[in-house]
């Protein structure tokens, strides 16, 4: 073998002996589709299956029952007075208005005498979905402790959900001496804040006096004779409803969680990744829900008549676990639709999307500078703006919104635009779920 | 090797696989530094431990495969058994195949059968040294009543191999007419399930089609001949990738995670024509020649999977097309007992593929994109280059016509390309310029004895890797030729590769028949 091809052996071997590991490929931006799905991945958001098969009898009885002022001791609001089909389910209003009141949606207002139901109505949509939480505060729920005064027949957070309203003086039940609508004395305001099982068999009497109902109950329940059925088959059929009517996630971003990658506009995209990254929303909007699996005190400014023994400050989920912890801090609410379901927070201190966005873009700047002529003019008069609650407020404030997020104008319509895409079109006109009339011929709206 | 942390980002996966155990001819390309399989390393081969050089230095037992007019050479008839296994480090795969070939002439006449059956292990993501991990059913959540979801095949699965050569020498012209024909069964290519991130299994159904029509021409001369060898080919790929995903969601009626089976089925298809010619010379000093090739494939690939990488959702690549090129010089140096060979190929290939729209798309600049609007368009320029080089020796054993053969040689890919991909929806532009280099010892034995012939080769290809976790691919020996399938996919997330060996092992045993 010739010298020149030993050289060229050798040369070969030392190449050889120079090449390392396969060299990495970077520098690359990252498609916003796959940062995206990367996202999705890590914050464990996955499609929502279908709602379960609902039974047509059980969800045409809670049909019935949600929109039957009935159920309220002056026989003049219905669930869907603050849970109103025209406005997504919620009411339009800041902090709800319960009975007493009169009108409807965002023109509400509250009756002589009283007050604003202490927070925000929070939508129906969705809340079948399997939220583990309920209420703004989250006192129903199957992890924390047992709501307190109450002795719940159920485990199901829906159905017990369904139960809760009509104990409620301000929202659903009265006050003590009230008249209902026809002029009676309201015989459920009469009875102590204690006796909740007599208050719903007191509810369930007026039902079942009403031939309509009997009819309903006996398809939805036939194997229970009507003096047998109790407040809790009322609420697994209010659940139903909620079940088969109120389950929306057909929303474009739920397509593109099915895999299609053109259901996103590049925009919602964007804001997408914003949402999951710099934005840090994700932080605690995650899971199937985008929400709904923690508390947070997000820095909200204080308004209201404010609940418990903190009133007239609101503490939230601090007030039901007396933990300073989590004072101020409230469930972190689900997304889908929450382009339809403003005003935002607890209290509904922000009207729009793009407020919350800027209120999380800094928050403690935020709650500093808040500017109590955004609120409706009833309310202005409850902003607890000093420096003392103000301090307060941020002195438990989430860890995860102490520090600014520096995002352009830009960005935060982008965020927006994805928020807009967790809106199932379906959710949009929800007036074909307001039956014509119901069993007790109470006017519906 | 730590994992290398690759972020094949953004860019098309573009990996023009070689369908095909016979050589040369069909271009495979790649984009990222995957190691492949060594499936289609099946037929013997006498160069294979000298790093498969082969265009100066001829291969009486690979030639015919490649060029059916190479069965000129032939001077007798002869039979083949060439067992070959290939495994992946770090149990990532491998496979096994038992070929037999039997060449014959008759007069003016030549020609041959191949058949051979192949056992591909399912492959898996790269395990640490010494562990295996079992496929099973898909773990569930507690508590759920899902149905169970058909966990990994880990079967081994089979492929089929036919070939038939005839050719024939026109009397007086030194000219040598063939044609071949290799037919390809296709239930497992190496790697194919890796490319769908997260699936549970994948069952792959195809053929290939190589049909081959060559013509090899001899000019005698006072220190040998000269040889112009020319080639036509077809090749056509078509294979269905029915893929098993279980994909979680929340049941809002139980109110647990659950999984439910997605079935998605994915047609591979690609066709290539080529051409290809070489010429070989002696040079003044004794026992050397010198050579040149230049080959050129087209291929179409009117339908391309929509792979899915780390989880990711590949863009639909629909169609596409590739132009590829090898232009090389070959030297070698036969004399005595020693044989030396060397190839230098550059390999210059473009490629262009592109997504279409399946629905009206807005583009963010508002105008919007019709059904068929090309979405995304993808354009590679390669500039790869090949050495293959060994060396070897024969050693004459006591006894009459006793031959001990030795062999070492190399092989090293140098794969470099820019991608420019354009983003019509996004309106964005990217580009990519990356490269890598796999380098390939060779090694082998022989024993030749009046009554057959008997040969060990192996090889071990280095500097490449496979993707951990969920996401892997592997795929086909890089000199072997002739290509058909192709893999487009779009990973546009981020990859795991972790460095693997291919090592390959061949026993082949050859027989005059009398």
């Amino acid at each position: 073998m010739s010298r020149h091809v030993r050289t060229l052996c050798i040369l070969a071997v030392l190449g050889v002996l120079a090449c390392d590991d396969p060299a990495p490929i970077e520098g690359v931006p990252e498609s916003l589709d796959a940062q995206l799905r990367q996202q999705f991945t890590s914050w464990n958001v996955v499609p929502i299956g279908e709602a379960p098969h609902q039974a047509r009898a059980m969800v045409a009885l809670g049909q019935a029952l949600m929109f039957d002022k009935i159920l309220s001791g002056n026989r003049d609001v219905s669930c869907a007075t603050c849970h109103d089909p025209t406005q997504h389910l919620t009411d339009g209003l800041a902090l709800a208005v319960g009975t007493g009141g009169s009108g409807s949606g965002p023109a509400r207002t509250l009756g002589v005498g009283r007050a604003f139901v202490p927070r925000n109505a929070p939508t129906l949509l969705n809340s079948s979905i399997g939220l583990p939480y309920i209420f703004w505060d989250g006192r129903l729920t199957r992890f924390g402790p047992p709501l307190p005064g109450v002795i719940l027949p159920t485990t199901d957070l829906l159905q017990a959900q369904a139960m809760l309203p009509v104990l409620n003086r301000r929202e659903m039940r009265g006050e003590k001496g009230d008249l209902d609508v026809f002029g009676n004395p309201n015989e459920l305001a009469q009875l102590d804040d204690t006796q909740s099982n007599a208050i719903w068999q007191g509810v369930m009497h007026r039902l079942v006096a009403m031939p309509g109902y009997v009819t309903l109950f006996n398809a939805a329940f036939p194997s229970i004779p009507p003096t047998s059925l109790t407040f809790q088959d009322m609420g697994t059929a209010i659940a139903a409803f909620q079940t088969d009517a109120l389950m929306k996630t057909g929303s474009p971003f739920d397509r593109y969680l099915a895999r299609d990658n053109n259901a996103l506009s590049v925009q919602a995209k964007r804001g997408g990744v914003l949402f999951f990254g710099q934005a840090r929303c994700s932080q605690c909007h995650n899971g199937p829900f985008l929400g709904g699996r923690d508390f947070s005190n997000s820095g909200v400014p204080q308004l209201g008549p404010g609940v418990g023994q903190a009133a007239p400050l609101d503490k939230g989920r601090g007030e039901v676990l007396n933990v300073q912890f989590y004072e101020f801090a409230f469930r972190v609410p689900p997304l889908r639709n929450v382009e339809l379901t403003a005003p935002y927070f607890h209290n509904g201190s922000f009207a729009t999307l793009e407020s919350v966005v800027k209120h999380y873009n800094d928050v403690p700047t935020s709650l500093r500078t808040f500017d109590p002529s955004t609120l409706p003019a009833s309310l202005q008069g409850s902003y607890h703006g000093d420096v003392g609650t103000i301090n307060a407020v941020l002195a438990t404030l989430d860890g995860r919104l102490q520090a600014p997020l520096h995002l352009t104008d830009a960005q935060i319509a982008d965020l927006v635009a994805f928020l807009k895409s967790l809106t199932d079109p379906a959710a949009r006109d929800l007036s074909g779920i307001v039956p014509a009339s119901v069993p007790s011929g109470l006017p519906v709206r | 090797m730590a994992p290398s942390g690759l972020r094949a980002v953004c860019l098309v996966v573009l990996l023009v696989c070689v369908v095909s155990p016979t050589r040369a001819q069909l271009i495979p390309i790649k984009t990222i530094p995957i190691a492949q399989g060594d499936q289609f390393q099946i037929f013997p081969a006498n160069n294979l431990g000298m790093g498969s050089a082969s265009i100066a230095l001829a291969d009486s037992l690979a030639d015919p495969f490649a060029n059916p007019a190479m069965g000129t050479r032939l001077t007798g008839s002869r039979f083949f058994g060439s067992p070959t296994l290939y495994s992946v480090s770090r149990n990532a795969g491998g496979g096994r195949s038992l070929p037999f070939a039997v060449l014959t002439r008759r007069a003016m006449w030549y020609g041959g059968l191949a058949l051979a059956l192949q056992q591909v292990d399912p492959s898996r993501p790269p395990q640490p040294d010494g562990l295996f991990l079992r496929g099973g059913a898909v773990q569930v959540f507690p508590n759920s009543p899902d149905p169970v979801i058909p966990g990994p095949d880990m079967r081994a699965h089979g492929n089929e191999y036919a070939f038939a050569m005839v050719g024939r020498d026109l009397p007086g012209s030194k000219l040598s007419i063939g044609a071949s024909a290799l037919w390809t069964g296709l239930h497992a290519l190496d790697g194919v399930d890796l490319l769908y991130a997260g699936s549970q299994r994948v069952a792959q159904d195809g053929h290939a089609l190589d049909l081959r029509l060559g013509a090899v021409k001899a000019w005698p001369g006072e220190r040998g001949d000269r040889f112009l060898e020319a080639l036509v080919l077809h090749n056509d790929f078509a294979a269905t990738h029915t893929v098993t995903y279980a994909d979680q969601y929340w049941d809002p009626g139980l109110q647990i995670f659950r999984q439910r089976a997605r079935i998605e089925h994915n047609v591979d298809q690609t066709r290539t024509w080529g051409l290809h010619f070489k010429y070989t010379v002696p040079l003044t000093s004794a026992g050397w020649r010198i050579g040149w090739i230049g080959t050129l494939n087209r291929s179409s690939h009117p339908k391309i999977p929509n792979y899915e990488l780390a989880n990711v959702p590949a863009i639909p690549r629909d169609p596409g097309y590739t132009t590829a090129f090898d232009l090389g010089i070959g030297l070698s140096k036969v004399r005595g007992l020693a044989s030396f060979g060397a190839d230098v190929v550059f390999e210059p290939i473009r490629s262009y593929t592109w997504a279409a729209a399946e629905t009206p798309m807005s583009t963010v600049s508002g105008d919007t994109l019709a059904v068929g609007a090309k979405t995304i368009e993808n354009h590679f320029r390669f500039a790869n280059a090949l050495l293959r080089l060994g060396v070897g020796r024969d050693i004459e054993l006591p006894g009459e016509k006793k031959v001990l053969g030795l062999q070492l040689g190399l092989m090293l890919r140098s794969v470099h390309y820019n991608l420019s991909q354009q983003d019509n929806v996004q309106d964005l532009q990217r580009r990519l310029t990356t490269g890598w280099m796999e380098w390939t010892p060779t090694w082998g034995l022989s024993l030749r004895f009046p009554e057959f012939e008997l040969r060990y080769a192996g090889r071990t290809t280095n500097g490449a890797g496979r993707p951990q976790s969920t996401f892997q691919v592997g795929w086909v020996g890089v000199d072997v030729a002739l290509a058909g399938g192709t893999l487009l996919a779009a990973p546009d997330g981020p990859l795991n590769l972790t460095h693997v060996k291919t090592t390959t092992h061949q026993i082949s045993l050859s027989l005059p028949l009398r």
